[in-house]
């Protein structure tokens, strides 16, 4: 009886060892010890500290992008959703409210009612969900330019700037509210009937409609939810940096799909977790921070970046092929 | 004409796929200047004696001929080669492309090294004249109907110049001025010493046409002679009649007067104005010929396709559900025929794929159990005989225990009406029986259950009564009493119809 259950406690932990979250946490703790030997400095808390910081904004993308994937979609409206958020946040008076909350909500709604759109595009018009996204982030674009113009506007929300600067108990603020949102949406996609039928969704759509899988209605909060956590990662990227600008979401539409497939999730559907994820947001931050550490041009910074991201698709292994 | 060696012949060739035996030792030889007619029901192995005849296949055993020589390895080129042309009753034309283009694929002329359109446009129209396509050889086969597309198809063969021409239903989608220009010219390329085979399952068709016959059943040859003294009936005869073994069942009669779903002037899909009542506590068939429109009627009850209908009852609410959730919470259930795509989430586990409908129909933020879960699902398998770790990949059971599995992840649920769209397809012999006990059971426990399916026996030996559907049409309501396979193929086929006619 005990050898069973040793047996079934090994079978686990090693089910763990080979999963491919693990191994991207593995990569992670890899390049930092390497890096830390190679680079003074890079091991040192707080530069650890301010890696998770800016993996946190990648990882609040890439929470609203892995529901997306896993339910057999995808989001390249998520940039210009960072980018409205964090640049239409500044623009709404907070005077009324001296917390700033209100304005912050206001931005949330307005940005959850933005994946909400794509989702109506995707699961109503049956448009792709390539060519939807692609087009509402165009669509985005223009307004913000007609709306913002050029100039960067400024935050003087307080809650918006607490959010950005402030490190309770010593971590960053943007840091807890990560975690925060990781446990959220990990216990949505793991431990929910929802999640479940987002895997189905994505792994079948026939079969699962037939089974009574609500398709309308599960598509538009996924694309709804991606939009909420755009929003919320403008609302952290706008304390962080102090200032909102056209084109400050930007860097975010590779990264966020880059975490989600480094993290193991397939592109195609049906399979993944967030707790890849989380481990593939800080290992994009990491490959920045070494490329920087290099020194090199920003033309190179983009190569080696592109470059490396392939290489490590390559070795924590392909999709295998499915039917 | 018996010293001439036979065009194309196959001699006791057999086929199996996955372990199940299509074809047994089955002879068929091709003359010249004969048209030679292949009859069978669904599934008989029609289809598969074509494709080893066109060396799409290759035979576990026996042996193709051409001109009386065997040939060791027959493939498509050769085939080619060998003059052996092949319109199939699915489609091959590319949609987008002209009717000449479609024509001359994978055999244009060139000139330089390309491709020569003044000598194809000529070839092409001699190839659509003898079919009787006088459309603008320009136009795209896109814009074609249905039977006009056909014409094409037939026409491709012949700019081949066939010595053997083999068609499998070339006519389920010509009107009659096309299937006359069709039969003219048969009797005309017959003439010429062409040796054609010709499926079909318009029985007045083939009694016209051919001289010689033969019959395929569950893969193996039952006939093989003239067509002179025979009549249609005598051929249903020859395609069915089998001894249908303890397969089945005891029948019992366990249906009531109410009804669980009734429909007035439903359309659905090919569907068109049908009534129909289905009783709790019977087994209903759906027999006919394939894609007469019998799936957009379960997918129409079941709200996966638009429907409209003047009145509906389903299990005391009326109108139609109009959605899938909808439907299952007025408790009705369906298998797909094509478990693989429309069934399963193969690369999802056993588990997954049994709870589905629990997870579709659960509220949305419900916290899941995975403990409730795999009881639940360790309940279904030793129900149906599951084996093994319910962690593997759906993808990795046998046929037969995916096909379980479908049906599985509805009895949690308790349907009140189960819609199954060919269970027992592709399925071997002692799951179709576990199967058929299953479906029985559920009818006598006072539940209904409608069995759509190919296997004509099934209708005969499972079901309480069987609707036949022809052209989206019920065209006949047979009540146990009424249930013979020769009477659920003549519906099936029209052969009443004509028999008062004649």
């Amino acid at each position: 009886m005990t050898a069973w259950k040793e047996t079934a406690a090994r079978r686990r932990v090693l089910t763990i060892l080979r999963s491919r979250p693990f191994l991207t946490v593995a990569i992670v703790a890899a390049v930092w010890i390497v890096a830390s030997f190679v680079s003074r400095g890079f091991g040192a808390y707080g530069h650890l500290r301010y890696l998770v910081e800016l993996a946190a904004v990648i990882g609040l993308v890439a929470a609203g992008q892995t529901f997306v994937v896993i339910a057999g979609g995808i989001d390249l409206s998520v940039a210009a959703i960072v980018t409205v958020s964090a640049v239409s946040l500044p623009l709404l008076s907070w005077q009324a409210d001296p917390t700033g909350l209100t304005a912050v909500l206001a931005v949330l709604a307005l940005t959850t009612t933005i994946g909400l759109v794509n989702g109506l595009g995707v699961a109503l018009l049956r448009v792709h969900p390539m060519i939807m996204t692609l087009a509402m982030a165009t669509f985005l674009q223009g307004l913000l330019i007609i709306i913002a113009g050029g100039s960067a506007v400024t935050a003087e929300n307080p809650l918006v700037r607490w959010l950005g600067n402030a490190r309770p108990a010593g971590i960053p603020a943007g840091v807890l509210l990560w975690v925060a949102v990781s446990v959220i949406v990990l216990a949505a996609m793991h431990a929910t009937s929802f999640g479940a039928r987002l895997f189905a969704m994505g792994a079948n759509p026939l079969a699962a409609t037939l089974s009574g899988v609500p398709f309308a209605s599960t598509t538009l909060a996924v694309y709804g939810i991606s939009g909420f956590t755009s929003g919320l990662a403008g609302v952290l990227v706008l304390g962080m940096n102090g200032q909102g600008y056209v084109g400050i979401g930007d860097p975010y539409l590779l990264a966020s799909i880059a975490a989600v497939v480094l993290g193991g999730t397939s592109i195609l559907g049906g399979l993944g977790t967030y707790a890849g994820t989380i481990p593939g947001a800080i290992l994009l931050v990491t490959i920045t921070a070494l490329i920087t550490v290099v020194n090199a041009s920003p033309g190179w910074r983009s190569i080696l970046f592109g470059s490396l991201i392939l290489g490590l698709l390559l070795l924590s292994g392909r999709e295998q092929a499915r039917r | 004409m018996v010293a001439t060696a036979p065009l194309l012949a196959a001699r006791g060739v057999s086929k199996s796929f996955f372990g199940n035996p299509v074809l047994r030792a089955v002879s068929i030889a091709l003359q010249p200047g004969r048209v030679h007619a292949l009859l069978g029901e669904n599934g008989a192995g029609k289809s598969t004696l074509i494709n080893l005849l066109s060396g799409a296949l290759r035979p576990d055993g026996g042996a193709i001929e051409v001109d009386g020589r065997p040939v060791s390895r027959m493939t498509p080129a050769y085939a080619q080669q060998a003059g052996i042309a092949v319109v199939q009753q699915e489609l091959s034309l590319t949609a987008s492309l002209s009717i000449a283009e479609n024509i001359g694929l994978g055999a244009y002329p060139r000139r330089f090294g390309l491709l020569d359109y003044p000598e194809l446009a000529v070839r092409a129209r001699a190839a659509c004249d003898l079919v009787g396509l006088h459309e603008p050889l320009s136009i795209p086969v896109g814009h074609l109907s249905l039977g006009r597309r056909q014409m094409v198809e037939i026409a491709k063969a012949l700019y081949r110049r066939p010595r053997v021409l083999i068609l499998d239903e070339p006519t389920s989608s010509l009107s009659a001025t096309e299937t006359k220009v069709l039969t003219e010219l048969l009797e005309r390329l017959r003439g010429e010493g062409i040796a054609i085979l010709y499926i079909s399952h318009r029985l007045n068709e083939v009694m016209a046409l051919c001289q010689h016959v033969t019959v395929l059943k569950d893969g193996a040859c039952t006939a093989d002679r003239s067509l002179e003294g025979t009549d249609a009936s005598g051929l249903v005869r020859l395609m069915v009649g089998r001894d249908p073994g303890d397969l089945f069942p005891q029948w019992q009669a366990s249906v009531s007067t109410s009804n669980a779903i009734s429909v007035r002037n439903f359309s659905a899909g090919l569907m068109r104005d049908v009534d129909l009542d289905i009783r709790t506590g019977e087994v209903l068939g759906i027999g006919g010929l394939v894609g007469q429109g019998q799936e957009d009627l379960l997918l129409g009850l079941y709200g996966a396709i638009p429907a409209r209908t003047a009145s509906a009852t389903v299990n005391g609410a009326s109108g139609l559900p109009g959605g899938v959730p909808k439907a299952n919470a007025l408790g009705l259930a369906y298998v797909p025929a094509d478990r693989k795509r429309e069934g399963l989430h193969l690369i999802h586990s056993i588990i997954s794929n049994m709870m589905l409908p629990a997870f579709a129909r659960l509220p949305a933020l419900k916290l899941r159990s995975r403990r409730a879960e795999r009881e639940t699902a360790r309940g279904l398998a030793a129900q149906l005989g599951i084996r093994g770790d319910l962690d593997r990949p759906a993808q990795a059971l046998s046929g037969g225990n995916q096909q379980k599995v479908a049906l599985a992840k509805w009895m949690p649920h308790h349907p009140l009406a189960l819609l199954l769209n060919d269970p027992t397809r592709g399925v071997d012999v002692e799951t179709k029986r576990e199967i058929y006990m299953m479906l029985r059971n559920f009818a006598a426990a006072g539940k209904a259950v409608v069995l759509l399916s190919s296997d004509t026996p099934e209708l005969v030996h499972l079901c309480d009564r069987v609707a036949v559907v022809r052209e989206g049409h019920i065209v006949a309501m047979l009540e146990r009493g009424a249930l013979s396979e020769e009477a659920i193929v003549s519906a099936a086929m029209g052969a009443e119809q004509r028999q008062v006619a004649a």
